[in-house]
This record gives C-alpha cells, structure tokens and sequence, in this order.
C-alpha cells in the first residue's frame, strides 16, 4: 500500500483492474480501515477483488532490515507470505524497493544459484523486438544490487534472457553488457570480466557490449548493468520522455505556427509520448526470487498500478521464476558463485 | 384488521428491470429488441429468482410473505413478464406496470422516463391496502432513482419525512396534479405502525451500473447496495428473513448458472461483511449451520469456507453502518444522483473510447 501517492492510486488501479480483466483476481494488502473508504468510493468488482487486513506497513523513509524487523506483520511481508503460502501468484507492490526485496527474500527465497536479485525494466526503443515487435527492451538492473561482481552480471544475463523469452515470447534474446565502448577490454573490471563469463556461455545469444546510445536504439533486446547505472539511465529516460512532453505543450502555447506544426504531427507525437510513458509499461519484476515479485514505480498512478498487476499476471502465468531456476541450473558453476 | 396482521409475514417490494430482470435497454437496438423477445429469452440478474423464491417459500406456522413488482416497462409487456415470473417459478400480489403507450399518445414525454412521479404514488396506495404493522423490504437498483423514491417512501411511512416535502418532490419531477393530490390522500390515511421498528427494514439496490457503494452512504445504514443477490441473501439470512439451507440453495444457484466459483462467492462474502452488513455472530451462526453439509455438499463448503476464512483473519469485518440517517434532503439528492450518474457515463464512455 506504499507509493508517493499513498493507497488512493493503488486501490484505484486495483479497482479499474477487476472492472476489466476477468482473468486476474486481486487481493489488496493493507489496513482496511483505511483501505475500505477508498475502495467504497470506486467503482469495482468484487468478485475479482479482495482485501487483506494488517495495520503494519514499512514508511518510505525507514530504513528497510529494521522495519521488517520490527514489524513482522508489514504489508509487503504479509503479501509475500501469502505467496509463499500458495494464496497468491506474484507480489505487486509500489512501496520502498529495499523493503520488498529484503520480504521477498524472507518470505520466497532466492532462486538456487542466485546471489543477488535484479530489478528489470522495460525501455522504450527505437527498434523492435521479438516475435510480437515490442518497441521496447529490458534493462536491468535498474536499482536493486548497487556494487555487483562480474558473476551477478553474468546472472543478470541469464535472469534477463529468461524473463524476455518467457514474458515477449522471444525465442534467442540479444544480451549485451552496458560499457563505455563495444571492445571487450572496455568497462569497469567486473564488466570486463563479465564479458569473458558469457563468451563461454552457450544457452544465452550474448552479443558483446553495447554503449548508452544503443539503449534508445533498441539493438539488442536484454541490456545488463550494475543497479546503480541501471537506475541513473532508467531515470534519465523517464525524465527525457517528461521533458519532450512539457517542451512540446509549451511550443504549443507560445506560437500559433508552432501550434499549427504540432497539430499536424499530432499522431506522431502521441505515438511518441505512449512509447515514453513508463506508466504504460506496468511494474518491473525484481527478478531472482521463486515467485514473481513486481515493482510498481513509486510515483505510479492507477493506471500503472493496474499495468503492474498484468504483468505480475503474465508472469505468473508464464512460470517465469520457473524458466530463470531452469536457467540458472544450466550455467556452469564457478568457485566464487554462491546461493 | 386482526386477520390481516397475521395474513402476510413481510412484504418484499421489487423493481423489475435490471433489479430482478437484467433488462439491456442502452443502446437503440436493444430497445427495440425488447417487445419482440419472450418470456423464455428474458434473462434474470444474477440469483434474483433464486433469493425471490426463497423469499416466498412457505414456512409452517408462519404467513405468507407479500411480494409487489412496479416496474418501468409498457403495459403491453404484461403478459410477456408475467409468463418469465412463472417460468421462475415466482409468486406475485402486485404487479404494476407504467402506461407507456397512453404516455406517448398524449405527449407526456417526461413521464415516459420519468419514475419518482409514477412510483411513490403506487407504493403508497399499496400500503394503504396492508396491514400497518406489516413490514417491508425493498429492491431496486442504481439505474434510475430507486434509492431515492424507496428513502422517501420509508421515511414517509415512519413519519421522519412530511406530505409538504413529498409534495415538494413531486411537484419538482413534474408529478401530475391529479397524482400529488392522490399520494396526500393516501398518505393522510396511513395508519401509523404503533411499533418502534421501522415499516421499512432494508433497501437493496442492485449495482448494476457500477455505482461505487459510497454514492448511496447519504442514504443510511437502511440503503444496502449489493453486487448481486447472493450479498443480499447473506443479509437477509442475518436478518432473520432465509433459513441456512436457503442460503446454501442460493450459493448452489450461483455456483450452476451464475459464473460465480467458489473463490468469487468468498471475495462477495468478504465484500459485504466488509462493509458491515454482516455481523460476526451471523457469519458463526452460519457457519455452524452448514459445517455439518459441507462434506459433499460444494454450496454449503463455499459458505462454510468464506465465514471461517473471514472469522479466522483479524480486522475484516466492517462496523455497522450508523443506524440513523440524517433528515434527508431529497431534492438536493435527487440533483446529487442525476449528476452522479451524467458523470459516471462520461467516464465510462471516456474509458471506453480510451
């Protein structure tokens, strides 16, 4: 029940949700006395929407271990216990990425052969990819391990390759690492030591590296980094796609020519403004846990609150913690890997 | 008088379309598939035939229960519902139907549409006829106005609303002369009930156009809004109205023909005991009840699972709606529900077209 806008955007997301996909059931994690006046204000379907009361929950601000530790009744704990306990399918939640991370890790575990879990997200490209044409690629991680060994990245690679292929239905994802230059010997030592590990490796279509301008292009569909330049990149792009938006709405305010210029590319700029809004795009799985756990950005509206919900849906539906165990169980094993 | 009082246990009030009908009438080609369809293609609301028949089931030792229909739809529809109510296997005392016809032909357009002004004075003239101490629940939906004619029809009945404010209303929706003067008439020869319980025990309405619950929280703790029947028949069980084995026949009812399984049964239990209509001591006793049918019985495991599940977990049964409703304001309400719903169609047009 976390997220910038408090539990209003979530409870509406969830309401709109069960208004519209008879498919997915969802159960709200929270206080109910004050979930309960929010949902009765919405329009929904109870059939495909329930709650869950706790009166616990991890504030932004608190630091995530000792929050949990102090409140073994947190709403993000009860949800993935309720996973864990095969009440639910996957985790969605908008609240402190640290804190559920750490629950995941308590209440799911971690896949066999996983030492860190990644936070994937998906990045409007220029390109398209996979069978379906998706006009995006995944990138990760984008915040959850911020000084990572060349063995996390090689991780990083499997767990991405396994999410597009499950996910977009991608049969041979294109990985690359993210450096400074395409050479091998380019990048911080883990990235060039990385590189070498999936040279070796056959079960992944590892391409080399790529540079931060290949992002936007889209040419390859998996983009792997450490979480703190995952994180400096995902949010230079959202802030790029805010600032187009706002330089476009001021053009059409200021001159009536440019206004007339923006009206006729109006289509354009609305097919623009869809592939740069992150709220489309839904949640971003943490992956690396048995169970899929989603992260609906901090700042989400209802609907991306309900976008995160499909895609903790679909991968649920699409065993996607199954295919990373699958994966993983492949790579070859090396001294410094660690469960 | 005497013999009356003990003629009838409870008289249930219904609208017909989209309350006990899931009546499409949108779009224009559905309304003109209407006269054209039989009783066997009319399709009910979930479970409305089903809690209806359970309502008039006869109990030894006990009366009848009274069931009066008023709906909106022509006269000329009459033979057609009256043959779906029998297929349904219900029974009926009343059965009103709007003049439509005789509506058009002398250009009264605004009473075509028009339901406060065509409901209230049947309501009253109904009551008129019973027993004063008789009393009443009601079932309408958020389609039109029902809350609003079945609050004032209530308050009226108990006396928290007067014959100058019912006037007043009818005079705004553009009643008739003929029809105010009727319904004061009526009104002044009510009988007062002696009996400290309101005439009007509950009010349902039906959600059929997605109203959120809180739109009708003006209303009281007596306007219940339900989702489907099978809410309102849990209510009605702690209300003393239906037997546990009805409730299970009604859960049996949505689990055959109702696209209800048992997870979605258990999420509308939840929902309503939620919202504080349904108090714990009602969820044991029915619990209770039907642990000893539910080993094989897939009904009676659904309640028995969805009470316990409830019972079990902390925190999820609301308190009970304030009991009082303010003094109602019903012309301000009727605008306030009139432009609640002009809202709600633009946003789900606006949805829709997004």
């Amino acid at each position: 029940m976390g997220g910038d806008h408090g539990p209003g955007e979530v409870v509406a997301g969830a309401a709109q949700l069960s208004l519209r996909r008879e498919d997915i059931q969802v159960v709200l994690v929270g206080d109910t006395e004050q979930l309960a006046p929010l949902l009765d204000a919405q329009s929904y379907e109870p059939r495909r929407l329930s709650l869950r009361h706790t009166p616990q929950w991890v504030a932004p601000q608190r630091r995530s271990r000792e929050a949990l530790d102090e409140l073994p009744e947190a709403s993000i704990l009860v949800a993935c216990r309720m996973v864990a306990e095969g009440q639910a399918d996957a985790v969605v939640t908008a609240g402190p990425t640290g804190a559920a991370i750490l629950a995941a890790e308590r209440c799911l575990g971690r896949v066999p052969g996983v030492r860190r879990a990644a936070l994937a997200a998906v990045t409007p490209t220029e390109l398209r990819h996979g069978p379906r044409q998706d006009p995006f690629a995944l990138l990760l991680d984008v915040g959850s391990t911020l000084h990572v060994r060349a063995e996390d990245l090689v991780t990083f690679a499997i767990m991405g390759s396994a999410y597009a292929t499950a996910i977009s239905e991608n049969p041979r994802p294109r990985v690359a690492l993210l450096s400074n230059g395409s050479e091998p010997h380019k990048g911080p030592s883990e990235v060039v030591e990385a590189h070498q590990l999936l040279l070796e490796m056959k079960d992944i279509e590892f391409v080399g590296n790529v540079e931060g301008l290949d992002i936007p292009r889209g040419t390859v569909d998996v983009v792997v980094t450490d979480g703190f330049v995952g994180n400096v990149v995902l949010k230079m792009i959202e802030g790029l796609g805010e600032v187009i938006t706002d330089l476009a709405a001021d053009a059409h305010a200021r001159k009536f020519l440019w206004r007339l210029g923006l009206n006729m590319l109006s289509s354009g700029m609305k097919e623009i403004q869809s592939l740069l809004d992150w709220e489309s795009y839904g949640g971003a799985p943490i992956l690396g846990f048995t169970q899929p756990v989603i992260k609906a950005h901090g700042r989400s509206h209802s609907r991306a609150v309900g976008n995160a919900c499909k895609v903790a849906a679909k991968a649920a539906r699409s065993d996607m913690a199954a295919s990373i165990e699958r994966a993983m169980r492949r790579m070859p094993r090396s001294g410094s890997q660690s469960g | 008088m005497a013999q009356e009082v003990t003629r009838w246990r409870h008289a249930y009030r219904w609208d017909l379309d989209k309350t006990y009908l899931d009546t499409r009438f949108e779009k224009f080609g559905e309304l003109l598939r209407i006269p054209f369809q039989g009783a066997e293609d009319k399709v009910n609301v979930p479970g409305s035939a089903a809690l209806l028949r359970e309502l008039t089931r006869a109990i030894d030792g006990q009366a009848d229960s009274y069931v009066s229909i008023v709906s909106g739809s022509p006269r000329q529809l009459r033979e057609v519902l009256e043959a779906k109510l029998r297929l349904d296997g219900v029974t009926w005392q009343e059965f009103h139907l709007k003049p439509q016809l005789k509506n058009l032909s002398k250009g009264r357009l605004r009473a075509v549409r028009e339901q406060v002004g065509y409901k209230l004075p049947l309501m009253l003239r109904s009551r008129v006829a019973l027993p004063a101490t008789l009393r009443e629940t009601l079932f309408g939906d958020d389609a039109e106005v029902d809350v609003l004619v079945y609050s004032l029809y209530a308050d009226l009945l108990c006396g928290r609303s007067s014959g100058e404010e019912l006037d007043a209303l009818l005079k705004k929706v553009g009643a008739s002369a003929a029809a105010r003067q009727r319904c004061a008439s009526d009104l002044a020869s009510l009988e007062p009930s002696g009996s400290d319980r309101e005439p009007v025990e509950t009010i349902f309405i039906h959600l059929d156009s997605g109203s959120p619950p809180a739109l009708f929280a003006p209303f009281g703790a007596r306007v219940i809004p339900v989702f489907n029947y099978y809410q309102a028949a849990l209510v009605l069980f702690a209300r003393g109205h239906l037997d546990v084995q009805s409730v299970v026949r009604i859960t049996a009812a949505f689990l055959k023909a109702d696209r209800c399984g048992p997870w979605e049964l258990a999420n509308l239990f939840q929902d309503i005991a939620r919202r504080g209509h349904l108090p714990t001591d009602a969820m044991e006793t029915l619990a209770i009840g039907v642990q000893d049918d539910s080993a094989g019985n897939e009904a009676a495991e659904v309640v028995w699972n969805s009470a316990q599940r409830l019972l079990d977990l902390q925190g999820m049964v609301g308190p009970s709606p304030q009991p009082d409703p303010p003094p109602l304001d019903y012309p301000a309400l009727l605008d306030h529900l009139k432009s609640s719903r002009r809202a709600a169609r633009r946003a789900r047009s606006k949805s829709e077209s997004g």
